[in-house]
């Protein structure tokens, strides 16, 4: 009985064991073989792959005494972010190597551990079915992000960035435990499906820590009011680690607050709650945007449009229900694809890692560096929501689910955002292809695996976009996986 | 004729199979970019003349395709013309290889771009006049304006990127609103029958309470009347015209502003028919305005090309009228009028091209008295422009005629609608005519116009086809008419039976 339990248990963890020791076997090769470092990437990769693969066959009964989802979810969500993990590490290696060359790090070694042991945290968020468990992979993802925004030792933007991600996320973290620690003084379990019974939604106490607990992910998320670390982070942090920041733990961090919402209130979100996610939602929406049209710089200007985006998704937060949690998964794959794709060409785009990223200089790149910015452009097109992209798809399920609870005034406010966006997304593809270089220096040479990671993110940015049946399809059979989200 | 299988998916994906092989050239391949371009555009002609087998006696949509697309959501591939769409086609299918072949020789930076970007355009506009489901539609719909943003963009004249910024949010935030109500209409279908679906053939029937349909058909009249464009949504569209290239421009009144009315016709009329009996005087009185005020303000021009985009105003605002008084002759003028102004605009702004190809500028003062330096342009222009004031045995006039005298005989309709609209044409003669006078028969001022080369073979041609087409239709109208009667019967009763009244009582 024991042994079996074990085994279950073990082969439940495999896949996360799998990303760990690989990080593991990275660390100890970094120390004493470091004439390996060029295959590092291709290291992780594997590494990456072996996870998604595993995380299908892993068995479908809750490991670790019920804290751990072995459901149809979960493979979903692993496809996620191994995707996610595969298309930064792509786009690590060339960028990272022309950092090592300019003098910005001595290594690139230690950066392909981190990832992945980041992921490994994030894994552990959105498998977790207990509180403790997922704040031991919030907390195992944020620490090592905090070392990955400060990578550049000797920039000093990047230092800043670290500085600023590491104080305002333990910030959040506590304000995750202290969460943690009033719902369980009431309720007087951790486990989410403990508390779907205690249904004391209207108890104070109960409520003060739900909002603590709910403001630590909304911070990782970085939905507004809790979005003012994203800009500074992004603009200091290495472009492929922010390609990754900027989907992967807001996928995991949402998957969270479902799971929480649907938990407490067992799939019915009181109507003050919902009142109150509905104006998270508007205002980052409005916040993300607006501010957005304002910026300069490539790298803020995604910062604020990922604000803007979580706001989009936090629609379906307010909206609440099966179908709304596949909406949002949606969205997250598609945000995914379009969103390391811009990262991807911007990492690809610029030559100096150590200055800042202005817009203004990718003047010409339609034509200097035309595969880049095509994806550049794409990418673009699907954030602001054009039709036959991944980003329409996005758009379409999330305020459909809106439309079929009513809450069209929440689409229509959405509809509206996208209109303001469109004005910065728009002026990002004129200065690609509408004016005159400024500079005499081309971009940098492309390498294979950012050729590769572009195109793939370019390809997936059009076939989600053409062809999303099938992606609706996996999203509804694993919100279907969740427990508490209702009919 | 040969009968080709699949014709409307040959017709709508060729132009974009060209754009996407077009991708694969080497950049610095002007000549075959350009080469291959105007072959595959020609070949969608050719393809399209097949369409003309469509028989006006059934007038139901034909050569139809269906498959599924996103299953889940019961989105279709379902694509069909009828007599509305049949000549629309055919026009997007002519204007296309007209732009393109017009463009060989003045468009000199990013060929393979331009040439690329006019084809993908191609797909979105056929796609659009031959979707029969909602998204599929919307798809079509939205894909055109990213092309068109570039085409302007890049290729366009000096104030480029606020005139092609312009054009995109103004086109996009009509458009957003129209998505929210094909959302909401798909939704509702849902609520009523379990399936989902967004298929004309299952949403048609539905009917709306008045409160709803009001604000559903004035979602999706944002979409269309912007396009049009509608006093006093017009804006954007002679700003967008000044700028874009001259096939831009070609293109953009030959076709994109059809859509608009395409898309009350096909979509906010039938969907919602009492909110737009309902609306039909405040549109019929934005169509008035348009007509007086775009034909006043076209007069006080300095610009040729600013112009003949106000005039674009003023001739949208009469086919508007038409539709708004609802009646089977006013409504098959306004389709015939819609393929007119194409013609007429399309070969006005190629030969303000051609003036501006070889003076650069199309300020009117810098003309005069050019008529014996190129006669054969100073011809073509002449003619183009009395097709465009309605000038008998042309085409302009067989439209006008139909739309005025329907309007007029319309019951339920106060005839100075039609008084009011008569001036219109009158007032185009005024500042058309005018325009011809002072750039070709006012004496030769300017000394360089002396020299001035007359138009080229290849331009020539395709103005040429222009003038025919218009020749075709004025002499022989009922040739066109037949094709679309029928359809538009067919519409207006079906609109007349789901309001369960006649029109004239709704009003």
């Amino acid at each position: 009985m024991i042994s079996a339990a074990v085994t279950l248990d073990a082969r439940a963890a495999l896949p996360e064991a799998v990303l760990a020791g690989a990080g593991c076997l990275l660390l100890l090769m970094e120390a004493f073989l470091p004439a390996t470092r060029r295959a590092f990437g291709a290291i992780s990769i594997l590494a990456a792959g072996g996870y998604m693969v595993l995380l299908e066959r892993i068995p479908a009964a809750r490991a670790f005494g019920g804290t751990l989802d072995g459901s149809i979810f979960a493979h979903v969500f692993g496809l996620f972010l191994g995707l996610a993990a595969v298309l930064t590490l792509l786009v690590a290696r060339p960028y990272l190597e022309r950092a090592v060359q300019g003098g910005l790090v001595a290594s690139d070694g230690e950066f392909y551990p981190l990832l992945l042991w980041g992921a490994v945290g994030l894994s552990l968020m959105a498998r977790g079915l207990d509180l403790l468990v997922i704040f031991l992979g919030l907390e195992t993802f944020s620490l090592c992000f905090y070392i990955l925004a400060a990578y550049f030792k000797r920039s000093e933007a990047s230092s800043e960035a670290g500085l600023k991600y590491f104080l305002t996320g333990a910030f959040a973290s506590s304000f995750t435990l202290f969460g943690i620690a009033f719902v369980f003084g009431k309720t007087g379990t951790t486990a989410i499906a403990g508390f779907a019974d205690a249904r004391v939604a209207a108890d104070p106490l109960l409520l003060a820590g739900l909002v603590f607990l709910m403001s630590g992910f909304a911070f990782k998320v970085a939905l507004a009011p809790f979005h003012a670390w994203a800009p500074d982070v992004y603009a200091g942090m290495p472009t492929p680690a922010v390609a990754f920041l900027s989907v992967a733990p807001k996928g995991a961090a949402l998957v969270v607050l479902f799971r929480v919402l649907g938990g407490v209130f067992d799939g019915l979100p009181s109507s003050r709650l919902r009142a109150g996610l509905a104006a998270v939602a508007v205002l980052s929406m409005v916040i993300g945007n607006l501010v957005a049209l304002a910026q300069r710089d490539i790298k803020r200007l995604l910062a604020y449009s990922g604000i803007a985006h979580m706001g989009y998704v936090a629609i379906t937060l307010a909206v609440f229900g099966r179908d709304a949690f596949a909406a949002a998964l949606v969205y997250l794959f598609a945000y995914a694809l379009t969103n390391v794709g811009a990262f991807a060409a911007v990492a690809a785009l610029y030559r100096d890692e150590s200055k800042a990223h202005p817009v203004g200089l990718l003047a010409g790149m339609g034509t200097r560096a035309p595969l880049a910015a095509g994806v550049l452009a794409l990418c673009m097109i699907s954030l602001g929501g054009i039709p036959a992209t991944a980003g329409f798809i996005g758009k379409f399920f999330v305020f459909k689910s809106a439309i079929e609870k009513d809450l069209l005034w929440l689409a229509l406010v959405g509809v509206i955002n996208s209109l303001v966006s469109l004005g910065y997304y728009l002026r990002v593809v004129y200065v690609l292809y509408m004016r005159e270089p400024v500079e005499p220096e081309g971009p940098p040479p492309l390498a294979p695996e950012s050729r590769l990671a572009l195109l793939l993110c370019g390809l997936g940015v059009l076939a989600v976009g053409l062809f999303p049946g099938r992606l609706w399809q996996i999203a509804q059979a694993a919100s279907r996986a969740v427990p508490h989200l209702g009919p | 004729m040969i009968a080709v299988p699949h014709l409307l998916s040959w017709l709508i994906f060729l132009p974009a199979a060209g754009a996407a092989l077009l991708l694969l050239f080497p950049a610095r391949a002007a000549t075959e970019a350009k080469t291959a371009g105007v072959v595959v555009s020609l070949a969608v002609f050719v393809l399209s003349v097949g369409l003309w087998r469509y028989d006006p006696a059934i007038a139901a949509f034909q050569f139809g395709e269906s498959v599924p697309w996103i299953p889940p959501l019961g989105i279709t591939y379902t694509v069909g013309i009828d007599g509305i769409s049949l000549l629309l086609v055919l026009l997007t299918t002519f204007l296309t290889p007209v732009a393109l072949i017009f463009s060989l020789s003045h468009v000199k930076q990013n060929v393979r771009g331009f040439t690329a970007a006019f084809l993908l355009l191609e797909t979105g506009m056929l796609g659009s006049l031959a979707a029969l489901d909602l998204a599929l539609f919307y798809v079509f719909w939205e894909v055109m304006l990213v092309p068109m943003y570039f085409i302007i963009g890049i290729w366009g004249g000096k104030r480029k990127i606020y005139a092609a910024v312009k054009f995109f949010l103004f086109t996009m935030a009509g458009s957003l609103l129209m998505f929210l109500a094909i959302l909401y209409m798909a939704v509702q279908y849902h609520r009523a029958t379990g399936d989902w679906s967004f298929s004309l053939e299952h949403l048609y029937p539905m009917t709306f309470p008045i409160a709803t349909q009001t604000i559903l058909f004035f979602a999706f009249a944002a979409a269309f009347l912007v396009k049009v464009p509608i006093f006093p949504l017009h804006t954007w569209l002679p700003d967008a015209h000044t700028e874009a290239p001259t096939a831009g421009s070609i293109i953009l009144a030959g076709v994109l502003l059809k859509l608009g009315v395409y898309g009350y016709l096909r979509f906010a009329l039938p969907f919602f028919p009492q909110a737009a009996t309902r609306f039909a005087p405040w549109l019929a009185g934005l169509a008035l305005i348009g007509i007086v005020y775009g034909s006043m303000v076209a007069y006080a021009q300095k610009d040729m090309k600013r112009l003949v985009a106000y005039s674009s105003v003023a001739h949208l605002g009469l086919v508007m009228l038409g539709i708004a008084a609802l009646t089977s002759t006013s409504t098959s003028g306004a389709v015939l009028q819609s393929v007119n102004h194409g013609l007429s605009t399309g070969a006005l702004f190629l030969l303000v091209g051609v003036l501006y190809e070889r003076r650069h500028t199309r300020e009117i003062a810098a003309y005069g008295g050019i008529a014996k330096i190129v006669p054969v342009t100073a011809t073509l222009f002449l003619i183009a422009t009395l097709s465009s004031i309605g000038l008998p045995g042309l085409n302009g006039f067989v439209g006008e005629f139909l739309i005025l005298t329907g309007t007029f005989n319309a019951p339920g309709v106060p005839r100075w609608w039609a008084i009011v609209a008569t001036s219109g044409m009158i007032l185009s003669a005024v500042y058309l005519l005018t325009l011809v006078q002072r750039v070709f028969w006012t004496p030769l001022v300017h000394e360089e116009n002396r020299t001035l080369p007359d138009i080229r073979t290849s331009e020539f041609l395709v103005c040429a086809a222009l003038v025919l087409a218009m020749v075709a239709i004025g002499v022989a109208p009922n040739l066109f008419l037949d094709k679309i009667h029928g359809s538009v019967d067919t519409l207006l009763a079906f609109v007349r039976a789901k309001s369960a009244a006649p029109l004239e009582a709704l009003r």
